[in-house]
């Protein structure tokens, strides 16, 4: 299966780049997750992979072949939609059977494809079925093996489980992703949603207005995010902007009110403007008075097994913390807490001429 | 694997290269422009080459221009007319067969589509004897009506019978799109239903009605043939004309006196470009003009929603149908069992109903295999400004009157010199330029509502462009593709106007109709009317099987 190398690609459509300079490298049978918010560009890198928008600049390579100008039908790489777009006219077998019989393969090998596919996705049973007498799990397995009977080599999956319910969703995550992996296909997966990311990939590059700001595996760009962009599009943050008071194995941080913080370690200079970034999990509230931050809670969202506490700070805005359920009625409204986080959760970035604000903005 | 396969695998890999399709598009584009359009509106290019002419033979001589515009006055007048009457009678008539259900809507959604496949020759014929004084010559059956005397009247009242289908068609297809939620929010916030009707469903009405009116419009505007039976079939026409029978009958005098073609072209020129001009108006200022629909009048407005008055409001809609569209339509069937037989030679009727047949088959499959290709394009590139504009220019042959069409399309291609004008050729290809838009506009229009991404899908899946084609949307667009090519078909067959407005003397079944009315051959008139409108059937109950065929494999 190939390994997928984007070189420099640029798209625009009109004033909008949907790519500006997308670089990332897809290993051979990876699950690689891309990530971003709605408009950041995936489905275009998912297209231009796929070849079916032209890139204005920069190229494709397949196993270090340049790939850029060869038409989709000829590169192996399936794209499946979010809708599946399965043939509303044709029956399960008759979708799975599309590619062999596009390709003319010889009768008996187009019969044990089939027979194979839809064993693997368990549809065997239904295979006189058309499309809109399927359940939409069964839509999504339908098209998945006529992706991989065509003779597949890439799968892209542009939101593959966004059609589907809840439950459902999540457990197919795992069902995707080992498939692919089974089969060792190269897989890039679109998705705007950061647990499915989370759980299912191998790696994940989370783009940004048409470009990769980070690429690396789950834990690496949870744990260690290179941009408050990362790090809030990752497991909600909270942000702070000072300048940097003290620099030893630690980072001390003054804002504007004179509150200090300590963060973990950083390649910042004495002085330097910065924004510290905590993950609300790591964000820790008390009703003791010796946390760096004092705030009144404004509200407390209950979300099943954890619970959100949102702290008004004053002059800095809303803190959250999420909170074991278990520790519900220790905060009520109104309460006067302190906010406090071990430094080395706390993330320094370096914010240069940028404000805060231009670098969290989702859009 | 035997080698005839591996020749059209190599077929196939060849119209799939790059190279081809770019050069296929260009092709189709091109013939569009160069087929289609340029001669629809050559004549336009007379205003600059042929103006001492035009001066000389009708500016100043104010009989003529007299003569011209009472013609294209009454042309518009009764276009715009008949363009009111069918909305206000169209829209019930469009809500009864979206909205309601009763037994027998399918029989009256049959009936609608009625007049659309009996020749307007045909239709004004019957329409004349049953609304017109007719001459005593004729004979026309004792309860045939025989009352109006009004020339203008009956020609409003015929366009009406044949635009009142498009208008219903074009309206129901809209309000199937809209919504019936919108209407349920709007009521359960405290507005009766036509309160909610009016203020909600009819603002999103306007592509629908938009296009309604431009079919209804141009069909009005352009009808010749039907409009010149009618006329010589009422006792005193008193030398009334439209437009289009002005060219119809000075271009049948111009075979042996040329003079008159700076009136002919003088004609046309202004029957397109106050087409054009309309066309651009309706476009651009419809679709955005705010129509007073805040206002709201509560307590009339809910009286008027229960009750009596909708019941009475479908009643009169049905009435209307029966009264106005089919009595009409069809009064030549028992105008024929009343007559008493005459005999006459049927070789020429025959002879030109086998040519027009001919012409219509050739005429379609042109439009098949040309236009498809350009609505793909439109469809599909939907970003691009060419595809924008052809999408535009795709409009331009339909609401041109098709006499004007026919008459420049003649010039231009008897002023150029690379091809031969033979008159069948220039037949075919007036022809095509008037049916070419109707297969574009509902191809395209299918097209458009089918997501892209199933051909997408399919290239990624191996599938080359004509593979994604013919496999996956050709099934999904194949209702539209037969409904565009009959319609297409049956206006080839039925068009008189362009037909003489071409070439003089060539006689297709519509023209012969024309003749045999003019020489108060009544009767044979009417069988050939008969025989006309029974092809034009079978044609259509071909395409309602195979339609329904195919929505029974899904």
């Amino acid at each position: 299966m190939p390994e997928i190398k984007l070189e420099g690609i640029r798209k625009h459509y009109g004033s909008i780049k949907a790519a500006d300079g997308l670089e990332f490298t897809v290993k051979d049978g990876e699950y690689l997750c891309l990530l971003g918010p709605t408009g950041a560009g995936k489905t275009t890198a998912l297209r231009i992979i796929a070849g079916l928008t032209e890139p204005d600049s920069g190229k494709v390579f397949f196993d270090g072949r340049d790939v850029t100008d060869i038409e989709p039908e000829d590169r192996k790489a399936v794209l499946l939609s979010q809708t599946y777009s399965l043939f509303p006219h044709m029956t399960v077998a008759e979708n799975v059977l599309f590619g062999p019989n596009i390709r003319n393969w010889p009768e008996e090998v187009r019969v044990k494809t089939l027979a194979n596919m839809l064993d693997l996705v368990r549809l065997t049973r239904r295979s006189d079925a058309y499309p809109k007498e399927l359940s939409g799990g069964m839509q999504q397995r339908t098209a998945l093996a006529r992706a991989l009977a065509s003779g597949a080599e890439v799968l892209l999956l542009d939101e593959p489980l966004r059609a589907l319910d809840a439950r459902l969703r999540i457990s197919l995550r795992y069902e995707l992703r080992s498939l692919a992996k089974s089969l060792g296909i190269t897989t890039i997966h679109v998705t705007h949603d950061q647990d499915e990311a989370l759980v299912m990939a191998d790696r994940i590059a989370v783009i940004r207005k048409g470009k990769v700001q980070q690429i690396g595996t789950p834990i690496e760009v949870f744990e260690r995010p290179i941009s408050p962009f990362v790090a809030n599009f990752l497991g909600q943050s909270n942000f702070l902007q000072g300048s940097v008071t003290h620099v030893d194995g630690m980072t001390e941080v003054r804002d504007e009110q004179g509150r200090t913080v300590a963060a973990g370690t950083a390649n910042v200079e004495v002085g330097e403007r910065v924004a510290v970034g905590i993950k609300v999990g790591n964000t820790e509230i008390t009703k003791e008075r010796y946390g760096y931050l004092q705030g009144i809670v404004e509200r407390t969202l209950f979300e099943g097994r954890n619970i959100f506490v949102d702290v008004m700070v004053a002059g800095l805005g809303r803190f959250s913390s999420r909170i074991p359920a278990g520790r519900s009625r220790e905060f009520s409204v109104g309460d006067k807490v302190s906010i406090k986080w071990s430094p080395e959760k706390a993330t320094v970035f370096r914010l240069k001429d940028r404000s805060l604000d231009d670098e969290l903005r989702v859009e | 694997m035997g080698p005839p396969m591996k020749r059209t695998e190599r077929l196939v890999n060849f119209v799939s290269g790059r190279k081809f399709r770019k050069s296929w598009y260009a092709f189709i584009i091109a013939f569009f422009l160069i087929f289609v359009i340029l001669p629809t509106i050559y004549v336009l290019t007379y205003t600059y080459t042929q103006w001492n002419a035009i001066q000389s033979n009708v500016l100043d001589n104010k009989e003529t221009v007299d003569m011209i515009l009472g013609a294209i006055a009454a042309s518009f007048e009764i276009a715009a007319i008949v363009t009111i009457v069918d909305f206000v009678v169209g829209l019930p008539m469009a809500w009864m067969l979206v909205r309601k259900k009763f037994r027998g809507k399918n029989f009256l959604d049959t009936l609608i589509d009625m007049p659309l496949v009996v020749p307007t020759a045909a239709l004004g014929f019957s329409s004349a004897i049953f609304w017109a004084a007719t001459p005593s010559a004729m004979n026309a059956p004792p309860f045939a009506l025989g009352a109006i005397t009004s020339p203008m009247l009956l020609i409003i009242l015929l366009h009406i019978v044949f635009s009142y289908p498009y208008m219903v068609r074009s309206l129901a297809a809209i309000l199937e799109q809209i919504d019936e939620t919108y209407e349920i929010a709007g009521q359960t916030l405290g507005a009766s239903k036509l309160t909610a009707v009016r203020t909600i469903t009819l603002p999103l009405f306007r592509a629908g009605l938009v296009t309604g009116i431009i079919l209804c419009f141009s069909r009005s505007l352009s009808e010749t043939g039907g409009t010149m039976i009618a006329l010589s079939t009422m006792a005193n026409s008193a030398g009334f004309n439209t437009g289009p029978t002005l060219i119809g009958t000075w271009k049948k005098l111009s075979g042996s006196n040329p003079d008159l073609i700076p009136q002919l072209a003088f004609v046309s020129i202004l029957l397109i470009i106050i087409a054009l001009v309309l066309l651009v108006i309706l476009k651009l200022v419809v679709m955005k003009v705010r129509l007073p629909m805040g206002k709201v009048w509560p307590t009339p407005e809910k009286i008027l929603s229960r009750g009596l008055v909708p019941k009475m409001k479908d009643g009169s809609t049905v009435l209307f149908l029966a009264v106005f569209i089919l009595i009409p339509s069809f009064f030549i069937f028992s105008f024929v069992a009343t007559s008493s037989a005459a005999v006459g030679d049927w070789a020429p009727f025959l002879n030109s109903l086998g040519y027009s047949f001919a012409i219509a088959v050739i005429v379609t499959v042109i439009d098949l295999a040309l236009g498809i290709p350009l609505a793909l394009y439109i469809a599909r590139n939907p970003s691009k400004k060419i595809s924008h504009s052809l999408d535009i220019l795709v409009n331009v042959p339909l609401i041109v009157p098709t006499a004007a069409l026919g008459f420049s399309l003649g010039q231009f291609w008897t002023d150029q010199t690379l091809i031969p004008s033979v008159p069948t050729l220039l037949i075919i290809l007036a022809h095509v330029a008037f049916t070419y838009p109707l297969v574009v506009r509902n191809v395209t229009g299918a097209m458009e509502e089918i997501d892209p991404s199933y051909e997408e899908t399919a290239r990624t899946l191996g599938a080359k462009p004509i593979q994604g084609f013919r496999r996956v949307l050709y099934p999904m667009i194949k209702s539209s593709i037969l409904a565009g090519s009959i319609m297409a078909f049956t206006r080839s067959l039925g068009e008189t106007g362009a037909t003489q407005s071409v070439v003089s003397d060539v006689i297709t079944a519509p023209v012969y109709i024309v003749q045999l009315v003019n020489t108060n051959q009544y009767y044979l008139a009417g069988l050939a009317c008969i025989i006309l409108i029974i092809v034009s059937y079978a044609a259509m109950l071909l395409l309602r099987y195979l339609t329904r065929k195919k929505q029974g494999a899904l």
